[in-house]
């Protein structure tokens, strides 16, 4: 009972005279925790709802027969459903259709449909089935039938019975809402119709998206697989159901990873901060310790003491930052849905769910933080020498182990070997353990390299000029410089985040509008309202398009997705006109690109994505097959270029040449150069005249470029905010500083009063001193920001979007950002120091500590 | 090898790091309830010796008895409790806890040998600080605080005072009056006590002065028995 | 007369609004030809082949068995292009009736006709759905094969009688009205044999067996909730069939019975020579549906009674197409003497069939 009483004198007489500081330590904890628990939520929600929702869409299917291309010959439907060991073939055509007036430009607003045989998917994914009306039990046959899902209907607002107006290439078809479905996933946003309908209705007719399997009992489905890969031609897949999980998993994997990193950044921030503020705690109770010691506490009192207190602290920190951070995760989710913007997750809208396994995680995270953040000072404290340790004035000594800059030095040259080695499965692991490395280097080093500068500083100061005030800051920093170092640390870590972020942030956004303006060179483009329209345009529709006044030239692109590894998100093919003289007219080519005399006779040339390169080793030269026709047909890789639109990959060919190969030719878009004397504006009205005209949509290189750019800057809200979050965690870690400095210098500024130093001038040393600090630390921080920036630019964005980006410095910003903390800091410094000197300065010389 | 005196010095050296010779074969017994005064110049090793008698420093050579034990420089922790339950602490710079109130600040010693904690109230009363209990250490007096001090430095009755310039922060009138309390409380509870100062008027308030030179220490000629 | 026909009610009643509705032939007065009238008539919106019999195992155990497939055209437009519009769809029907179990062992299976997985061909007998078939061979032979989860059966039926044309020639009526009616022919006394396939064994069977192949494209009266029908291979040589329709105050809307002798005379009975009388009921514990499981029939001055082989034969497809009904195997006295083994069907008894 004693030993409580002491423990809760001696903590609450500490909190409640440094409520302040107790406060930002706990607001650090909670902002650290908030922030990592939030993007985790996040993140397992997006993920989990998606997967769930593909996994409604497979059903109880143990395999799923796909093409290499979205659509193929639906004569293998009953080779397999006669074939040995299949009990069920169910047969599904998947539309993406347009909503005549729905379109948004940012957002996807096609609904997808799935066609499907009812009395095939009955027993392979019952929960697709729709439910008709009472009266009208065979609606799920009817051709004119569609079954939307309670999202859908919400969505489309519209009712059972309602008439719903279905747009693909250019023509529009109305069907009947004839019910909802069996169960749907919250938020899923699907359609259900009979196949034989959708595929008459979308013009369709005689192929399939996929064919769901399910086996006889006990068949083996390792054997069933590899017996079927080798009977059917190899541009067909066979994805066992359990492995679609993987590729979901693959198709988010690096945006998720990227963002969990943020999370991470800003809890390590926060765990920074909360380090820093138990130091200087802890460093200026320090005498107190040393009389507790002499009174007669043990060291593992003290020890004890002081890791119980910093538990409490976070404790309490970690269990607002759980609450706080899953307010941030709904708030988000509904705000902005589950990729954040990003558009990951189409189709769906989770919902936080709580993970106690996680909560508990973080908890231990944010409480094992905050000890670790005092074990250090705790140990010292109780280790030190109680008599010497009575006067103020030794806590320098305290912190001379900071001073020896060899860990500094080693964790930065661990960084620039971490540089060097290759990804991790695809992500890239060392490059975050380097940029970690670099931070805790740049933070290891700053003791001695603050006292090597300002000892600098100071004696040119006292070579130039005799200012005594200004001497004074400078003597003070150059002499206590592991105090200052301690402030500064949440300035540099803080602000070289930022600085990092900032430059990567920039460059990207300046490459992606440098790449936009290459890859939409002309005037207008047109297609129909969903994106690679699975029917588009027919030759006769595109012959009108040409034919319209005023085209001085007019290229029709057909692209679509294919995939070439069933593990893996599909693959971008787009057909276009290239120019084989110098692909670098139509494309934002690299510089690995083959002449045109080099490409051999009886390979198609591809130009390929730097996603290509590093996820399917399509190197420039290299000869590889493509799912395009039955015949075999040799492709060669002609070329790299930079796409930023497309992170799993994409191909450019010769539209000429896939119209051979596969003897498609439609497109589903039609990129236009206006002669001189027709404007876009007059262009548009004159198709819009043609007899498809109203399903046409339009857009504008600048359009397109706004909402690209929109998308962009949304995709990093999330950026901006832990950005920002990340600069008002360093201030309040100067806050704290200057704060807990400025109490224990009562004494210095009672005597600086006394020999007649006026207030203002106490304010202004104390300014110029947070001032002086601040800008070394951000003129550090902008080092060791430009070196993380690189590593995010050269190293963290190829390894795991594979692109490249040029390097961008946003100098007004990082400029404009550097005052503003400047200024942060000093008036922080000041205001923290008024309080002090404010006091009974007579008092103040008085007390010894 | 039992012993009744308070304190015991056999052959202590002392030598800091840097090779400087502060104290070397010193011996000395203080009997119980004896109040001496320590004086010295500058450099010549008085604090070390306090806080080599309070545990704080290990000798060199030599052996500290407190009360028949053995002080044990390698064990801190039972350097610790001997330092808990039989010194009492007096400084020139007060060293009271800012945060804890005056009764509480008091009550540590009591606290930390599980002692109950009615005697803080009246060891406070006896300094006469009747009625500021629950008063912060920022709202005092220097003499005030040093009031305090003798307090704690008593509540738990321990067997020896260890001063070390106790009215070094304090102007003559006040430390006149804290050196006559110091001493009234001292010899009301039966301690004994161990004053270093460089003030003749604070040594003159012990029973014996003892001046500390490079040979030892030796009785100062003169010294008082007020 | 099955169960269809209400699902059919259901389908001809509802105002689909398609484009291009499909027109169906109405049935009228005409003299069956074969072996085309065997095969399928696409242009009559529904038909059956509908096989009910006793079997014997080696060990003399009686087994009840039913094998139905069904072909029904929808109102799915006729225009769609598609090979997966379903304009006509085969449902086939399974059961199996064994004493020891107590309970109708059942298998069903639905499929639009299409890629040759379901079809049922014109010409000759030939239906077709996944593994399931029905298929009458040069020889007259019928084979067919169903498996569900709890059995499999795999029967060849010989015949051993002409066909039986039922009411006018085959064509036979439903209802008062002309259109109520249908084509109808029945092949009783046909000789069983084949495999009956139970947790995993092969136990040959004998027996006998009566099939009907009826198709129609309207049939029933307004009024119409359900019918009672029965067939019967009588010991002596002769069969019978005879069904009741009922209407919604449960009295006798139409009616009909045919008895050919050994020797091959037909006679037929008028609706007011017949009465059905129920003399016990048994309620169903699945459906709470009460049927009139044992049955005296009054066919002119003779009396049928209809004992089953067990009570529990209902058939609940409440999963699937919907209907419940009870199909049984039962035992028939005539005049209180044992005459004959057959097969009893009484439907609109849950929820006037569920409409």
């Amino acid at each position: 009972m004693n030993r409580n009483l002491l423990f809760r004198w001696l903590t609450l007489g500490e909190w409640q005279a440094h409520r302040l500081q107790i406060v930002v330590s706990i607001i650090a904890i909670m902002l650290g925790i908030a922030m990592g628990f939030s993007i985790h939520l996040i993140n397992t929600a997006a993920v989990s709802e998606f997967s769930a929702a593909v996994k409604s869409l497979s059903g109880q299917s143990d395999f799923q027969v796909r093409a290499t291309q979205p659509t193929f010959d639906e004569m293998l439907y009953p080779k397999l459903a006669q074939h040995a060991g299949v009990a069920q073939a169910s047969p599904i055509l998947e539309i993406q259709a347009a909503i005549p007036g729905k379109a948004d430009e940012i957002r996807n607003t096609t609904l997808k449909i799935l066609g499907i045989d009812m009395l095939r998917a009955i027993t392979v994914t019952p929960d697709l089935l729709g439910v008709p009306a009472e009266d009208r039990p065979f609606d799920m046959l009817m051709e004119d039938a569609i079954f939307l899902s309670p999202a859908a209907m919400e969505w489309l607002e519209v009712k059972e019975g309602d008439a719903l107006p279905l747009r693909l290439g250019t023509k529009t078809v109305t069907l009947r809402v004839a019910g909802g479905l069996v169960r749907a996933h919250a938020g899923q946003r699907i359609a259900v119709m009979d196949i034989g309908a959708a595929q008459w209705h979308f013009d369709h007719v005689g192929v399939l998206s996929r064919i769901d399997l399910k086996l006889k009992q006990g068949i083996s489905h390792e054997g069933f697989k590899a017996a079927l890969e080798r009977e059917l031609p190899n541009h067909y897949l066979v994805i066992e159901t359990a492995d679609q999980e993987k590729r979901i998993h693959n198709m988010s994997r690096a945006y998720r990873i990227n963002l969990n990193v943020l999370a991470l950044v800003a809890l390590f921030t926060g765990t920074f901060l909360v380090f820093s503020a138990q130091v200087l705690s802890t460093l200026r109770r320090r005498p107190q310790f040393a009389l507790l010691r002499v009174l007669g506490l043990t060291r593992k009192q003290i020890l004890w003491q002081i890791l119980r207190e910093s538990s409490l602290l976070g404790i309490v920190g970690s269990l607002l930052g759980l609450g706080f951070g899953y307010v941030l995760a709904a708030t988000a989710l509904r705000v902005f849905s589950g990729d954040l913007g990003g558009g990951f997750f189409p189709e769906i809208q989770p919902s936080v769910q709580f993970d106690p396994m996680a909560a508990l995680l973080f908890f231990a995270l944010g409480v094992g933080v905050t000890l670790l953040g005092s074990l250090m000072p705790a140990w010292e404290a109780a280790r030190a020498h109680p008599a010497p340790a009575l006067k103020s004035g030794s806590e320098e000594i305290a912190l001379a182990g900071l001073r020896k800059p060899w860990p500094a030095y080693s964790c930065l040259v661990l960084a620039a070997i971490l540089t060097q080695l290759p990804p991790v499965a695809e992500l890239p692991v060392f490059g975050y353990f380097s940029v970690a490395l670099l931070m805790i280097g740049g933070i290891l080093w700053m003791p001695s390299l603050a006292s090597l500068f300002f000892a600098w500083l100071f004696n040119v100061f006292n070579r130039l000029s005799s200012g005594a005030l200004a001497g004074l800051a400078l003597a003070r920093l150059a002499n206590a410089p592991q105090q200052a170092a301690i402030a500064l640390s949440g300035v540099l870590a803080s602000f070289s985040l930022m600085v990092a972020m900032a430059i990567m942030v920039a460059s990207f956004r300046i490459s992606i509008e440098d790449w936009l303006t290459h890859i939409l060179p002309a005037d207008v483009y047109v297609r129909t309202e969903v994106r690679q329209d699975a029917v588009g345009f027919s030759p006769q529709e595109q012959q009108m398009i040409a034919n319209a006044a005023g085209i001085e030239r007019i290229d029709f692109i057909h692209s679509l997705q294919i995939t070439l590894d069933p593990a893996r998100p599909t693959v971008t093919l787009i057909a276009r006109p290239i120019d084989l003289a110098d692909p670098g007219n139509t494309l934002p080519m690299t510089d690995d690109v083959l002449a045109s005399a080099e490409l051999p006779s009886d390979a198609i040339p591809i130009w390929v994505s730097e996603a290509m390169v590093d996820l399917y080793d399509y190197q420039v030269g290299k000869r590889v097959t493509l799912p395009l026709s039955d015949e075999p047909q040799d492709y060669i890789v002609a070329g790299v270029w930079r796409d930023y639109g497309r992170q799993f990959g994409a191909i450019q060919i010769q539209l000429s040449d896939y119209q051979t190969i596969t003897g498609e030719l439609r497109v589903n878009e039609a990129a236009l150069w206006l002669q001189p004397d027709m404007t876009p504006t007059r262009f548009i009205t004159l198709m819009k005249a043609l007899p498809f005209g109203e399903t046409l949509t339009f857009w504008q290189p600048n359009e397109i470029r706004a909402i690209s750019l929109k998308i962009f800057d949304r995709s990093f809200a999330v950026t901006y905010l832990l950005e920002l979050i990340a600069v008002g965690v360093g201030l309040l870690g100067v806050a704290a500083s200057f704060s807990a400095q400025a109490l224990r210098r009562i004494k210095e500024f009672g005597m600086l009063r006394h020999i007649g130093v006026t207030r203002g001038q106490i304010y202004r040393m104390l300014a110029l001193e947070g001032g002086l600090l601040a800008g070394f630390g951000i003129g550090i921080g902008f080092l060791l920001g430009s070196c993380i920036s690189l590593i995010l630019i050269f190293i963290v964005n190829p390894q795991s979007f594979h692109w490249t980006m040029q390097l961008h410095l946003p100098w007004q910003w990082l400029i404009s950002m550097a005052l503003a903390m400047l200024i942060a800091a000093a008036l922080t410094a000041l205001l923290a120091g008024r309080q002090a000197v404010s006091g009974n300065v007579v008092r103040a010389v008085k007390e010894d500590w | 090898m039992k012993n009744t005196a308070t304190l015991e010095l056999r052959g202590i050296s002392k030598t800091y790091g840097n090779g400087r010779q502060v104290l070397s074969d010193l011996s000395y017994t203080l009997a119980a309830g004896e109040y001496v005064a320590i004086m010295g110049d500058s450099g010549v090793g008085k604090s070390t010796l306090l806080n080599l008698i309070a545990g704080l420093d290990a000798p060199d050579t030599g052996e500290i008895w407190v009360d028949g034990i053995a002080l044990s420089a390698n064990d801190d922790d039972a350097a610790t409790r001997l330092r808990r339950r039989h010194f009492g602490f007096i400084f020139q710079a007060f060293h009271v806890l800012p945060h804890l109130t005056l009764l509480q600040n008091v009550s540590l010693p009591l606290l930390l040998n599980h002692l109950p904690l009615d005697r803080a109230e009246t060891m406070l009363t006896a300094v006469g600080l009747k009625g500021r209990e629950q008063d912060f250490p920022r709202q005092l007096s220097g003499g005030e605080l040093q009031r305090v001090a003798i307090a704690r430095a008593l509540v738990h009755r321990p067997r020896l005072i260890l001063a070390d310039e106790p009215t070094g922060n304090l102007d003559p009138d006040t430390a006149q009056e804290i050196l006559q309390l110091m001493r009234s409380e001292i010899k009301a509870n039966g301690a004994a006590g161990i004053i270093v100062t460089h003030s003749q008027a604070a040594a003159a308030t012990a029973d014996r002065i003892l001046l500390l030179t490079k040979a030892g220490l030796q009785p100062l000629e003169g010294g008082s028995n007020a | 007369m099955h169960k269809l026909f209400m699902l059919l009610i259901a389908l001809t009643t509802l105002g689909v609004s398609n484009a291009a509705p499909p027109e169906f032939t109405p049935v009228t007065p005409r003299p069956l030809v074969f072996p085309e009238d065997f095969g399928s008539h696409e242009v009559f919106r529904i038909e059956w082949w509908y096989v009910t019999g006793w079997l014997e195992t080696s060990d003399q155990q009686p087994l009840g068995f039913q094998v139905t497939f069904f072909r029904s055209a929808t109102s799915h437009d006729e225009d769609n292009p598609s090979r997966f519009a379903p304009k006509r769809l085969i449902v086939g029907h399974a059961a199996l009736s064994d004493p020891k179990v107590s309970k109708l062992l059942h298998a069903e299976k639905s499929a639009r006709e299409g890629f040759g997985l379901a079809y049922a061909k014109a010409g000759d007998t030939d239906v077709k759905l996944d593994d399931w078939y029905f298929v009458r061979q040069a020889d007259g032979r019928y084979r067919t094969y169903t498996e569900g989860e709890d059995f499999t059966l795999e029967l060849t039926l010989t015949p051993s009688q002409p066909l039986m044309l039922q009411d006018l020639e085959g064509f036979s009526r439903k209802g008062p009205k002309p259109e109520q009616a249908s084509y109808y022919y029945s092949e009783p006394h046909l000789q069983v044999s084949g495999t009956v396939t139970r947790e995993g064994k092969n136990l040959p069977v004998k027996g006998s067996a009566w099939l009907d192949h009826e198709w129609s494209s309207e049939l029933l009266h307004e009024n119409a909730v359900g019918w009672d029908w029965a067939s019967a291979n009588l010991d002596d040589g002769s069969a019978l069939m005879v069904f009741q329709i009922r209407g919604k105050d449960g009295q006798k809307v139409w009616a009909h019975a045919g008895l050919r002798d050994a020797s091959g005379n037909m006679t037929i009975f008028s609706p007011d020579e017949i009465s059905f009388h129920p003399i016990r009921t048994w309620r169903s514990p699945h459906t709470d549906a009460e049927y009139p499981v044992e049955m005296r029939i009054k066919i002119k001055d003779v009396e049928w009674v209809l004992t089953p082989l067990m009570d529990d034969q209902e058939l609940d497809s409440r999963q699937s197409t919907n209907a419940v009904y009870w199909e049984g195997a039962v035992t028939f006295t005539r005049d209180g003497q044992p005459a004959g083994r057959g097969y009893l069907e009484l439907t609109g008894y849950f929820r006037a069939l569920s409409l």
